[in-house]
């Protein structure tokens, strides 16, 4: 099946973020260039297939962050708010989810709060869980920074935490990490500010935070898309030489079919090109308990982001 | 050493100002006064090269130094003269006069060139106007509009252009001949929002940056996978070998003599062994290109710049090897060979000022893109200073989504239209314009246009925000001490 035929089938919403990834959007034909808008992209988000909910697509409204995607819904106070949005996720898998902050900028002392994730298909890192992704933090905090609370799991919401505490000496600044895992990925709260009171009291509230009931998803498999599971693939046909990384979420069905596709960084031609290949590949289906069920995996296709070296602490 | 305070006393002035959000009582300190480049030794006109240049190591490439030194400071003028091959299109004719500040081979300077370029003749008034945004104590600029436009003159967002659109042209120089050109329409472009501008970036140490390996940019990368700050980063990659490319505004040249030979086509319209056509606009290339009467000005054919196959003898061999390459293999070699600039323990502030600066500097954030040291370089075999040395750069050599505040919608190689090279800070000190488009002399301006939306830069400019008044003192004084 052709890209333009799968896109008949989207939502007007998909349909856009594709065709918004051929490098144009948003200004009027014929008038001024807007201020303030990036209408030329590079490496982008797109998503083809079946219209589920993105990773980025997460919002604020209603005095709480919610990402449908994540199954996440996470309360904020009333006067706290997002100044700016975060960058698109990167060729690592690097997500900025929320930035939230107080809406009077007198009120930084009350700290700020980031919201992040980390694809684990992607990371940089060699890690494969939360822990072991916070320990890297750890591990590469710069001079300066002294670790107040070395990484501890605990329990949130029925849902397993990992928190980090560092300090940042000669700024005074505190900074806390509590990561957990959702659907291979590493969600981060990190939560900074001066006073260390009210960072705890801002920590405190996360007990509010709504989580997912992960039996709602796909199951997710790190390197499903392996020889030993492929019955049929057709590599892309790329129109252009490129050397980016490309990595790509996919959800294949229980027929063992690609029905979603998510570029998390992609030049347009390349999410053609893929997109296109993928509508052809056919997988043994994932089975859980014998019985064939959906599941998400990875796949990095253009240059690999980094080669197997050190990494200096 | 006037020219530093009197630039120093104009920008103390403008950066007391008060600015909204970070800035109260702090103030960027100006252009630190004192030895150029922190070299003693070292003149406007007599940059230093690296010690081991600076001592002839190897034999003969002080001479390449020197001569590429004085290529970089020629005066190129059209046809008939000592050097030819300028235009038909220019931004301006010689590489020092826009890469001036502190020093040849730096970035722009107080007083902008190019609005002398008409009064000068090196543009005719008959047949050029100065762009309005061209002004005597800005920046000096290269002008680039991001979309072509409709037949009605609008911009067509839907068919990107980003190429450079040269400021003046060669119409109406007596060397010129019968070559009738018109400048862009620069007021149009303006009024429809469809221009961005770029300023020179300096090239002290720029041979250190060139000798890094990609796998150590790859394990510093790696190394700021939990920065805990929001921040990406990816590379932008040569188009031929996939390696990582690393000059230019969004890293979008792979090395100095591509940077060299594309700015001599580019800039000052000199075809060379790398850019070998005339460079029509990206608009005239797309319907019939320059005119016959415009090409082949110097009469000498193409390219214009060439390697000098003949030479005359000269007892110092050296100096007559260095008369052989072209002009852009010289402009390699001297910007290659440039020392990096050096850092001032004590100017401005005071030590402890500029030492609590740098921990602050590196706590908040600022660091993980403006890493401020890449160890080490491969082993150089051009000169020893080149090898197995730490490039103090502040750069990860990453381009970074910058959002909304500083996007240019110019995509060049890999990088998009917000996406920018974490630029190199080391001689920032005795930098007067920064940012991309040289929008600002004051570095809160510039630390503030980091945050918006889209950027990688949000968290820590907000980190910044929310240091005391002091501690952002002490940030900005450290960073005028580079």
């Amino acid at each position: 099946m052709h890209v333009i035929s799968q896109l008949a089938r989207l939502s007007p919403v998909l349909a856009s973020c594709m065709l918004l990834s051929a490098m144009v959007h948003g200004a009027p034909a014929g008038g001024p260039i807007p201020a303030g808008v990036i209408l030329v992209k590079g490496a982008w988000p797109s998503a083809t297939g079946s219209p589920l909910p993105l990773p980025e697509d997460g919002s604020i409204a209603n005095n709480a962050y919610d990402s449908a995607y994540f199954g996440l819904a996470y309360p904020i106070s009333r006067d706290w708010t997002q100044r700016y949005e975060g960058p698109p996720p990167s060729d690592s898998g690097y997500y900025v989810l929320a930035q939230i902050e107080p809406s009077n900028p007198s009120g930084t002392s009350r700290g700020r709060v980031l919201i992040a994730a980390q694809d684990m298909f992607f990371t940089l890192a060699p890690a494969s869980n939360a822990l072991e992704l916070v320990n890297y933090y750890k591990d590469h905090l710069g001079d300066g920074y002294r670790v107040e609370g070395s990484p501890t799991t605990l329990s949130i919401a029925n849902h397993d935490f990992v928190r980090l505490d560092y300090l940042s000496s000669a700024a005074g600044l505190h900074w806390h990490v509590l990561a957990t895992e959702i659907r291979c990925h590493v969600v981060q709260f990190v939560f900074t500010g001066h006073s260390a009171e009210a960072m705890e009291r801002l920590i405190q509230n996360i007990n509010a935070v709504t989580l997912p009931d992960e039996t709602r998803y796909p199951v997710c498999v790190k390197n499903y898309a392996t020889a030993e599971n492929l019955i049929e693939r057709d590599d892309p046909v790329f129109t252009e030489l490129r050397f980016n990384p490309v990595p790509v979420r996919i959800v294949i069905d229980r027929e063992g079919k690609v029905k979603h596709v998510h570029f998390l960084s992609a030049f347009p031609e390349q999410a053609r090109s893929i997109s296109d290949a993928l509508s052809r590949w056919r997988f043994k289906p994932y089975q859980s308990n014998g019985e064939p069920v959906e599941v998400e995996t990875g796949l990095m296709f253009g240059r690999l982001p980094r080669p197997n070296i050190s990494t200096p602490h | 050493m006037k020219k530093p305070i009197e630039i120093a006393s104009v920008l103390l002035f403008s950066a007391a100002l008060a600015l909204p959000g970070t800035a109260l009582s702090q103030t960027d300190p100006g252009v630190r006064p004192g030895a150029i480049n922190g070299q003693a030794g070292a003149t406007q006109s007599d940059p230093l090269p690296l010690p081991s240049v600076g001592s002839n190591s190897p034999t003969g490439v002080l001479e390449f130094f020197d001569n590429g030194l004085g290529r970089f400071q020629e005066q190129e003028v059209v046809s008939g003269g000592a050097n030819n091959g300028l235009g038909p299109r220019f931004n301006f004719n010689s590489c020092s006069g826009c890469h001036a500040q502190p020093a040849v081979g730096g970035s722009g300077s107080a007083n902008n060139p190019q609005f002398q370029v008409i009064s000068q003749g090196i543009a005719s008034g008959s047949t050029n106007t100065l762009p309005s945004f061209i002004t005597a104590h800005g920046p000096t600029r290269e002008a680039r509009f991001p979309f072509f436009t409709n037949a009605n003159g609008t911009p067509n967002t839907n068919a990107p252009n980003g190429g450079v659109e040269d400021l003046f042209t060669v119409s109406g120089r007596s060397d010129a001949g019968a070559c009738n050109l018109q400048q862009p329409n620069f007021q149009q472009a303006q009024q429809n929002n469809n221009i961005i501008f770029r300023i020179p970036t300096p090239t002290f140490g720029s041979g250190l940056i060139e000798n890094i390996d990609d796998s150590t940019l790859l394990a510093n990368q790696a190394a700021q996978a939990g920065n805990n700050l929001g921040i990406g980063g990816a590379f932008n990659r040569n188009g031929n070998d996939g390696t990582i490319a690393r000059f230019g505004w969004k890293a979008q040249n792979k090395s100095l003599l591509l940077f060299a030979g594309e700015a001599y086509n580019v800039e000052m319209g000199i075809t060379n062994e790398l850019f070998g056509q005339e460079r029509p606009l990206p608009e005239e290339e797309q319907h019939a290109g320059l005119p016959a009467s415009c090409l082949n000005l110097s009469g000498h054919g193409y390219p214009e710049d060439a390697t000098n196959f003949t030479v005359a003898s000269n007892s110092d061999q050296a100096a007559q090897n260095a008369q052989v390459p072209a002009d852009i293999v010289l402009f390699a070699e001297f910007m290659r060979l440039l020392a990096p600039p050096v850092q001032s323990t004590s100017t401005p502030g005071g030590a402890q000022s500029i030492s609590n600066g740098f921990a602050l500097f590196k706590e908040i954030g600022c660091s993980t893109c403006h890493t401020p040291a890449i160890r080490s370089t491969q082993p150089s075999n051009i000169t020893a200073s080149l090898g197995n040395s730490t490039a103090r750069a502040f750069s990860d050599f990453e381009i970074h989504h910058m959002g909304t505040k500083l996007a240019d919608n110019v995509s060049q190689g890999g990088a998009g239209g917000d996406q920018f090279r974490s630029a190199p800070l080391w001689g920032l000190g005795q930098r007067i314009f920064f940012l991309h488009d040289g929008r600002t002399t004051n570095l809160l301006v510039a630390i503030e246009d980091h945050s918006s939306n889209g950027s990688e830069a949000t968290q820590v400019e907000e980190n910044f925000d929310s240091l005391s008044s002091g501690q952002r003192q002490d940030i900005l004084n450290f960073l005028r001490s580079l």
